[in-house]
């Protein structure tokens, strides 16, 4: 069973730091909302883990102007690919 | 793939009512269903009919409604979470002798049973707040 | 509803009680599964734990007392409750200080917990 986590709050939220004690290996990381923030600060997307899936929303990501061309860990759908990535996924766990 | 969709925020205060939307509204057009879309708590606020936007500024509640009706769409709202917001549909005004009924008639009063329905009955459920 | 149909539930409760509605949407959903008779774990993470500590009164602030709602969730069909064992650590607190008895649950069994769970429910 893999679960897709989505985080929507910015970083000073601490969501992500709440959520990864609990992510298993293979599960999936979508930032939307204000959570593509975590995106954008290389001291924190840097330190991503790689056996997890790491994934910001394009609409969230363009609507704050946040261009991440340069940042490898950080795969960017749209909402098309959320839905298909919903059900690849067992489960979906959001923290907000 | 069948989903049921969770709203725990109002509109315009915070964007998560807005992305449940934007995502109900994919999932419907990628060939997907919607079991039931489920208004909690703030959510509530986003089956209020009788909410008027700015010109050029988008209403929310209105985009709900017409999402609901164009696919026919199962949509419930917390019947303790809706009271106490000031949503009523013509029964609950009548019962508590309250001057307008706010509810979009596209959405249904329920209780949290209907929640626990929908999480069996669904492929996927998604929380928005 | 299909009564036959059993389904695990898991609730994260990961807020303080009274500053928001969150833990009281959390526990009345649960309520709600338990009452439709699903498999319920009921887990209090970060500072969900604070609603479990001894001696609140909510009165004067005008809301209903989580705690002493909580001493009796077994009655209600909720029997797998769990405690985040980091989460009453950092705050310097211990189980004694919590209205009921629970498993104080490290970050591996929360992640056993999470992945055989059908529906997760997290406020």
């Amino acid at each position: 069973m893999s679960t897709l986590h989505t985080i929507s709050k910015s970083p000073k939220s601490q969501l992500l730091s709440e959520c990864l004690p609990l992510v298993n290996k293979g599960d999936g990381i979508l930032f939307i909302e204000d959570g593509v923030y975590y995106c954008a600060n290389s001291k924190v997307s840097d330190d991503f883990e790689s056996d997890v899936t790491w994934y910001g929303l394009k609409e969230d990501l363009d609507a704050r102007g946040l261009k991440l061309d340069d940042i490898k860990t950080i795969k960017i759908i749209n909402y098309q690919i959320f839905v298909e990535m919903c059900e690849e996924f067992d489960k979906v766990i959001s923290w907000f | 793939m069948k989903f049921t969709i969770v709203v725990y925020a109002a509109p315009y205060s915070s964007q998560a009512a807005a992305t449940a939307f934007n995502f109900s509204k994919t999932l419907l057009s990628e060939g997907h269903e919607i079991y039931r879309l489920f208004f909690f708590s703030d959510g509530a606020h986003n089956t209020n009919k009788l909410a008027t936007v700015p010109q050029g500024e988008t209403n929310l509640q209105a985009s709900w409604d017409d999402l609901i009706r164009d696919y026919d769409l199962d949509s419930a709202v917390c019947v303790s979470s809706a009271i106490k917001r000031g949503i009523v549909d013509k029964q609950e005004a009548e019962r508590h002798e309250l001057s307008a009924v706010s509810l979009f008639e596209s959405s249904d009063i329920a209780g949290l049973g209907q929640l626990i329905d929908a999480a069996i009955n669904s492929d996927r459920l998604l929380n928005f707040g | 509803m299909n009564a036959t149909q059993k389904q695990t539930f898991t609730f994260i409760s990961r807020t303080a009680p009274y500053g928001s509605n969150r833990p009281q949407l959390c526990l009345d959903t649960a309520l709600a599964a338990a009452v439709f008779e699903q498999q319920v774990n009921y887990l209090f993470m970060e500072d969900g734990v604070y609603q479990l500590l001894k001696n609140q009164d909510a009165e004067a602030i005008h809301t209903k007392t989580i705690g002493r709602i909580l001493e009796t969730l077994n009655l209600y069909g909720i029997e797998s409750i769990y405690v985040c064992k980091e989460s009453l650590e950092s705050r310097g607190l211990l189980l004694g200080d919590l209205v009921i008895e629970s498993k104080l649950t490290n970050a591996n069994e929360l992640k056993t917990l999470l992945n055989s769970s059908d529906t997760v429910i997290n406020l």
